[in-house]
């Protein structure tokens, strides 16, 4: 077991490359993932059955299958029936990078939209009568009432699926994409030095982590200051500490406990 | 394609399901046992377990399995010769796919299982304990026959999501080559130019198999929590 410090400086540029990959795979995925999220979460408990059904299916569909097959299955199977053809579709189909985003789009999306969706069954009930009996527009009582509160209490869950969805992303070299794991494995495959260039990923993959984890705890408690100032005086809340317990994978048609 | 050749492929398929199974069944029950260790030596608060624990998780907890599994198999046989080399043999050793994977398994699982069982062992009322010790049972009969079940009942929903995610992890280690169902379905899909077949039959072994067991899961629940009696609620709703 021996570390190289020459070969790990050596190959920082490549490394600082495929962390650039990771960041901006990432990245792109989160933005997008909450994007369908919101929505998806509103239709799971939509009145309209159809809706309400689409949506349970994609979420059943896509958090039960792991990531892997799910860029498999945009990569190579969309990838031949839309890649060889010209226009947007042949454009997005052939392009890897684009085909890992959408992959995991479908799979972080769909967590999402349960730590939403339990967010949104804790805000209180009466808040949202007390607005309606205000007079207030439903579309206003979803954006400036529920949907911030839904936030406050899914936020834990929240950072949880962003790192370990962060985390997940390096298996897209299976479909190509040069990450910081997929630079590893190249310098692996010229050096043969089983240690040195996985290290020195993991050291980079460790700071990513912590750098997320501290940051998405800083919006936590911005957030959430004035629980922590109810936390410190010891005060039982019971709604929020039962709706900010992590439940990234809370059994289906259940709100996250 | 001729039906029979789609059949044939999808009988590999199954064959890749067994090894899947066996890689996520022997990863959990490792896992449970070195998150039970863990959880057992952050209770004795010793201030060197305790830096251990916390180094420990936060390797684990901060890089991708897929690292972990590359290094084991890339690495696995340097790290048995360095351990083994200390008492002064000399062996080679081939890490296999397979062994790489269950050894990742069990060092990240691990360390979130530990999490969840202390979390657990914190949660059972230190007066369980106390009466324990005034019945004057012996020390270890407290843990196996008192706390212990406690701990099982207070720990399984958390299990309960390791399990799914150690059963997802295990694709994982098709990277490090093992013919598992995922490379299996992608060797299919190749062969056969029919790659929605393949992948959406594979992600619906994951979804089924998932399910079931977290069926099982739910009736482990109704077993372990059939001593707590439940509380009356006048239609509150948690």
């Amino acid at each position: 077991m021996k570390f190289d410090p020459a070969l790990a400086l050596h190959s920082l540029p490549d490394m600082l490359h495929g962390l650039w990959a990771t960041i901006a795979l990432a990245a792109s995925v989160v933005a997008l993932g909450l994007l369908i999220a919101i929505p998806l979460a509103v239709a799971r408990d939509s009145r309209h059955p159809v809706l309400a059904w689409s949506a349970a299916a994609y979420v059943i569909f896509f958090r039960g299958t792991p990531a892997m097959i799910l860029l498999f299955f945009v990569y190579f199977g969309f990838g031949q029936v839309f890649g060889a053809r010209d226009g947007f579709l042949g454009a997005l189909f052939s392009n890897a990078f684009l085909c890992a985003v959408i992959g995991f789009t479908l799979n972080h999306s769909s967590y999402v939209t349960e730590i939403v969706r339990g967010g949104l069954l804790a805000v209180p009930k009466g808040l949202v009568e007390a607005a309606a009996a205000l007079g207030i527009e439903p579309r206003d009582v979803f954006l400036r009432i529920r949907l911030p509160l839904a936030i406050r209490y899914g936020l834990k869950a929240y950072q949880n699926e962003v790192i370990l969805f962060t985390k997940a992303t390096a298996v897209v070299s299976v479909i190509t994409v040069v990450d910081l794991t997929a630079v590893a494995n190249n310098i692996f495959y010229d050096t043969y030095d089983p240690f040195t260039p996985l290290l020195t990923a993991a050291a980079f993959y460790w700071v990513l982590v912590n750098l997320l984890r501290i940051g998405l705890a800083r919006v936590d408690a911005w957030l959430n200051a004035h629980l922590k100032a109810d936390e410190s005086r010891g005060q039982a809340i019971a709604v929020h500490s039962t709706a900010r317990a992590p439940a990234p994978l809370a059994p289906l048609g259940e709100p996250a406990q | 394609m001729p039906l029979q050749d789609l059949l044939g492929y999808l009988a590999q398929l199954l064959g890749g399901a067994a090894i899947t199974v066996e890689l996520a069944f022997s990863g959990y029950a490792c896992a449970l046992t070195v998150g039970t260790a863990w959880a057992l030596l952050r209770r004795l608060d010793n201030p060197v377990g305790n830096a251990a624990w916390r180094a420990y998780a936060s390797i684990f907890m901060g890089v991708p399995s897929v690292l972990v599994i590359f290094l084991f198999y890339y690495g696995g046989s340097a790290i048995i010769g360095g351990l083994v080399g200390i008492v002064g043999l000399r062996p080679r050793v081939d890490v296999s796919p397979f062994a790489a994977g269950l050894a990742a398994l069990t060092v990240v699982q691990g360390a979130y299982s530990a999490e969840v069982i202390s979390g657990a062992m914190r949660n059972v009322p230190r007066g369980q304990f106390e009466a324990a010790r005034a019945l004057g049972i012996r020390p270890y009969q407290v843990w196996w026959y008192v706390i212990m079940p406690q701990v099982a009942r207070l720990a399984l929903p958390g299990l309960t999501n390791i399990w799914v995610s150690v059963l997802k992890d295990t694709t994982l280690v098709a990277l490090a080559g093992l013919n598992e169902i995922v490379a299996r379905s992608r060797t299919a899909a190749g062969a056969t130019k029919e790659p929605f077949l393949f992948f959406i039959a594979a992600a619906l072994f994951f979804i089924v198999f998932s399910a079931a067991t977290l069926k099982f899961s739910a009736g482990i629940e109704r077993r372990l929590d059939r001593g707590i009696a439940r509380p009356v609620s006048a239609g509150a709703e948690a």
